[in-house]
């Protein structure tokens, strides 16, 4: 299977379209009214214009490859204090706007072939998917821990290794290992039930997606657990029947919809699978009137956009052949494959919730704070990001905030234990969990 | 064993802003090092994000003592490479300094830091009806360093520059001295006006700078009004572009009254040169009004129409003209972030613009961009030029946006040949030119007045005595 993942060297010509403008330093809207906020929480943090948003970012690029920048401690160390969050990309408007996060990836790319990358802490992500398929260090039979309700209940999910099912539900290694994510499976598969889904998990034979190692550079562990899974899933389709891939976690998300694609193979391992987030699965549910609410919250909640179900699936209008500007110009952008209005839409029709809008949303949102690679290698700093987004959720009068990422969801609860708020982060399905009963069954 | 020189400095340097805002670390000191223009980059040896006026007198004092340039710093966007430290030293990042202290609703002023953007000020400004005269730069860059710089609004036409819009200031001399100008020299507290006292505030306009930074500036901000009317016109030369805004300046009813050449009305400006299409005019004039009332705006309309007939009358080429509709917002719906972001100027060429920016009154527009003309063409370069009116007619604004290659060192040289070609012909007409690289200042010096030169140098030797502010800078 090739790849076609950039080195920093073959972005080098786009590196140069930058010019230095530092609009993407913070979010800014016309309206009116105007709009502004901070956006890059690396830029908010440690202020120095390296750290800022791509004009920073790119300076680095531009360096490491004229040689002008050797490798340091320091340089490394500002080069993964970045979220990925993509939120420079989306104030830019230069041609290599596309390739913004790109360019950062493949510094951390360049670092970790340079054998210098990625942080000391981090190289534990790629230990630990050596040894055990997953960024959590893990053991395999620890996945299905969070099924065992299910099994107690006398209502065991589906093994999809044994028996064939429309759905492989993809749990992410987040959900399945870091203990207060936990609720995201549980509720998902618990909502899939009660809405009599065929769907199916691939347990402990599941593995990561590659994620996380592909965020903080390590190409090649992110292609070899990507080429297993995409063998994985064309054999689901062939020998079980899987039509559709659902999973609760923006980053396998994110992944497998834009990582996976790089792949010279992909059009024909993915062939007849669809893959959707569970809210997209869901708000079709809704709109058939299949998804019927039989309770209700009253709850004012606020809810926050994920980096990688948000700006990360954009998709940019280039003009390649220089047919219509000029080669290599971007030309526009496509916002439709981005999760922003669904999950509002969802939200708003749980009887009882209440939903106000935070300043920093949608496209601009402001990060959790924990992408990137940033929640293991700088756990605290991840915090203190997720805190100040707990502030600003708090300012709306909100008691909740609402998300549908498992790293939101940890980092953000995280974030509100560090500054004793009461505001809890709630993954959508878990609400909606409790707002729908067995009775529902489509 | 002893530290080496550069570390204690450095050391000194924490002991005043802290650990994690001060740093000689390469990879950040790169970062400051270019900006967009064909300055060539060059790096500081220090950055330091200060927080307070204490720790700019600190620093100071300290730069002071042992004879360190300081460059201050806001955003970097100013097209001049004028945060590039020509001799190195302390590059004093002041985004951090950024509180809106007050917005006097009833006296409409507002009293700023330097680290507060144009995006932070409009947002909030917003929420009162109140404007300031907003740039077509990035949102994120400094409303107080463009005012310090003379810069250039969409109020220009109607209440000049925007340096012309400073009440007051608070000022760190270069030895650490603190001192203000305007009425908050006399009351702590009071920010309104700059007159009746000696207008001091000259001291630090258009230094760019290397007289000292300002750490509080006081700034009129102005009501909107909710009718806005555009009124577009074409011409084929810039002599009959000209005619029409002198005459419709006379009137003194645009906020903004400028003029591009087809070049520049493009999105984004051709690169490198293309011929206009024939049938193309040469030349499109906005003129933004603004107006509280339909008859305030019937009113205005009337006399643009009494003007473009009185034009017509004359013979020349003028029509009326639809505005390219990107261009046109691109001037009225400011800041703007698609604009900022340099999509109109620089798209097509990749990284690179500079400017030959020049104050040049009305009646030389036209001897000057024809021969701007000729030069940029000779280069590859499109005459991508914008003509403004300041304040009615009594001067205006000629600049040429020159986008180039900034991955090919010869393009960029290229570019920076063609545009100080073109200024010294402005020069030689009378313009000036502003926010004015070191290049720019050199051709300013060998055509001054001998008494202009030792009074600028008495004045800076005064507020500077080590020249540390911005070595280099000023061309002497
Ligand atoms: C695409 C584009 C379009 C633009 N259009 C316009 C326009 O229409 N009109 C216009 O006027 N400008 C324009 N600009 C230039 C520039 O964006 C503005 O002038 C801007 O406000 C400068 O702010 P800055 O924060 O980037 O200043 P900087 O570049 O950081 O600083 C400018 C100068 O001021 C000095 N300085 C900074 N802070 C202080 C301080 N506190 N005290 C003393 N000196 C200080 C610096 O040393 C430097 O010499 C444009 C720029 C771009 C990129
Ligand atoms: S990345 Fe885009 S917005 Fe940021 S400095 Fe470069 S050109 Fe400007
Ligand atoms: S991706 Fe996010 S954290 Fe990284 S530079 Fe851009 S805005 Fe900052």
């Amino acid at each position: 299977m090739e790849w076609n993942i950039a080195t920093l060297e073959e972005l080098k010509d786009i590196l140069w379209r930058c010019t230095a403008c530092g609009n993407c330093k913070a979010a800014y809207n016309y309206g009116p009214p105007p709009e502004f906020g901070e956006i890059c929480p690396a830029g908010a943090e440690f202020g120095f214009e390296g750290f800022m948003a791509s004009k920073g970012k790119i300076a680095f690029a531009r360096g490491i490859l004229d040689g002008q920048l050797e490798w340091t401690d320091e340089l490394l160390d500002a080069i993964y204090k970045c979220t990925v969050c993509a939120g420079c990309q989306n104030q830019c408007e230069l041609d290599h706007k596309p390739f913004i996060p790109e360019i950062i990836e493949a510094m951390r790319r360049k670092a970790v072939q340079d054998g210098i990358g990625p942080m000391p802490t981090q190289k534990k992500i790629a230990q630990s998917m050596r040894s055990y398929n997953n960024p959590y260090q893990g053991p395999r039979r620890v996945r299905t821990d969070w099924t065992r309700p299910f099994k107690k209940a006398k209502k065991p999910i589906k093994d999809i290794n044994k028996e064939p099912a429309d759905i492989l539900y993809y749990v992410g290694c987040t959900g399945a290992f870091n203990l207060p994510a936990r609720g995201v499976p549980v509720a998902t598969a618990s909502l899939f039930q009660k809405l009599g889904l065929d769907f199916g998990i691939l347990g402990e034979n599941e593995i990561c997606c590659g994620s996380t190692a592909m965020r903080i550079g390590d190409a090649e562990e992110f292609k070899r657990v990507a080429q297993s899974n995409l063998e994985t899933f064309r054999m689901l389709h062939e020998e079980r029947g899987v039509k559709t891939i659902v999973t609760s976690c923006a980053g396998c998300y994110r992944a497998i919809k834009k990582d996976y694609i790089l792949s010279s193979e992909y059009d024909k391992m993915m062939d007849g699978i669809q893959v959707v987030h569970t809210v997209d699965l869901l708000n079709t549910l809704f709109k058939e009137g299949k998804l019927k609410f039989t309770g209700e919250l009253p709850m004012k909640v606020t809810y926050h956009d994920p980096c990688h179900t948000g700006r990360h699936l954009t998709k940019f209008v280039i003009d390649k052949e220089g047919s219509q500007l000029w080669k290599g110009a971007y030309v526009g952008l496509n916002d439709e494959d981005c999760l922003y209005d669904v999950p509002r839409e969802i939200l708003r029709a749980i009887p009882g919730i209440e939903l106000v809008e935070m300043e920093r949303i949608r496209d601009n949102s402001y990060c959790c704070g924990g992408g990137g690679g940033v929640m293991t290698g700088y756990g605290d700093w991840a915090a203190k990001n997720a805190s100040k987004r707990i502030e600003e959720g708090m300012q709306t009068g909100a008691e909740h905030m609402v998300s549908i990422c498992p790293f939101c969801h940890y980092n953000l609860n995280e974030g509100s234990r560090r500054i004793s708020s009461e505001m809890k982060l709630y993954d959508l399905v878990e609400l909606l969990d409790q707002v729908i009963s067995e009775t529902d069954k489509a | 064993m002893l530290a080496k020189r550069e570390d204690m400095i450095l050391d000194e340097l924490v002991s005043i802003v802290g650990k994690d805002n001060a740093t000689a670390a390469k990879h950040i000191r790169y970062a400051y090092s270019y900006d967009l223009s064909f300055v060539k980059p060059k790096l500081p040896d220090y950055v330091v994000m200060a927080t307070t006026v204490e720790q700019i007198q600190s620093i100071f004092r300290l730069a002071n003592r042992d004879k360190i340039p300081v460059v201050p710093y806001t955003a970097g966007s100013n097209i001049g490479g004028l945060c590039i430290p020509e001799h190195g030293g302390i590059l004093l990042d002041l985004k951090r300094m950024n509180k809106i202290i007050r917005i006097d609703t009833e006296s409409h002023y507002a009293v700023i830091e330097p680290g507060v953007s144009h995006a932070q000020l409009a947002m909030e400004l917003y929420k009162h009806n109140l404007r300031w005269s907003w740039p077509v730069g990035p949102p994120s860059a400094s409303v107080s360093s463009n005012a310090l710089c003379h810069g250039i609004g969409g109020m220009s036409g109607r209440y000049g520059l925007n340096s012309e819009e400073i009440t007051s200031m608070e000022v760190v001399l270069p030895t650490g001295e603190l001192v203000r100008v305007g009425s908050c020299a006399i009351q702590e507290d009071s920010w309104h006006s700059v007159l009746p006292l000696p207008q001091l505030d000259g001291l630090f306009k258009g230094w760019l700078g290397t007289s000292g930074v300002v750490t509080k500036m006081g700034v009129r901000v102005h009501p909107i009004p909710p009718i806005l009317k555009v009124f577009t016109v074409s011409t084929r030369s810039i002599e009959d572009m000209t005619s029409y805004m002198v005459n419709l300046g006379n009137y003194e009813i645009c906020d903004d009254l400028t003029a591009v050449s087809w070049w520049l009305s493009q999105v984004p400006i051709p690169y490198p040169y293309k011929p206009k299409p024939d049938a193309a005019p040469e030349w499109y004039c906005f003129g933004a009004t603004n107006s509280w009332t339909q008859k305030e705006k019937e009113a205005r309309e009337e006399i643009w129409q009494n003007v473009l007939d009185e034009e017509k009358k004359k013979g020349t080429s003028i029509e009326y003209a639809d505005y390219p509709e990107e261009a046109l917002k691109a001037r009225t719906q400011l800041p703007s972030r698609i604009v900022g972001s340099t999509k109109n100027y620089t798209k097509m060429a990749g990284g690179g613009i500079s400017w030959p920016g020049t104050f040049t009154p009305a009646n030389k527009w036209a001897p000057v961009y024809n021969k701007w003309k000729e030069i940029l063409i000779e280069h590859n370069l499109s005459p991508s030029v914008r003509a403004t009116n300041y304040r009615g007619v009594h001067y205006g604004m000629l600049r040429a946006m020159i986008p180039f290659n900034k991955q090919s060192a010869e393009e960029t040289e290229n570019a920076r040949h063609a545009i100080v070609e073109c200024l010294k012909v402005d020069l030689d007409a009378g313009g000036i030119p502003y926010k004015p690289p070191v290049d720019f200042a050199a051709e300013i010096n060998k055509r001054a007045h001998p008494g202009y030169l030792s009074l600028l140098k008495q004045v800076k030797k005064l507020l500077d005595p080590n020249d540390i502010m911005n070595t280099g800078k000023l061309g002497f």
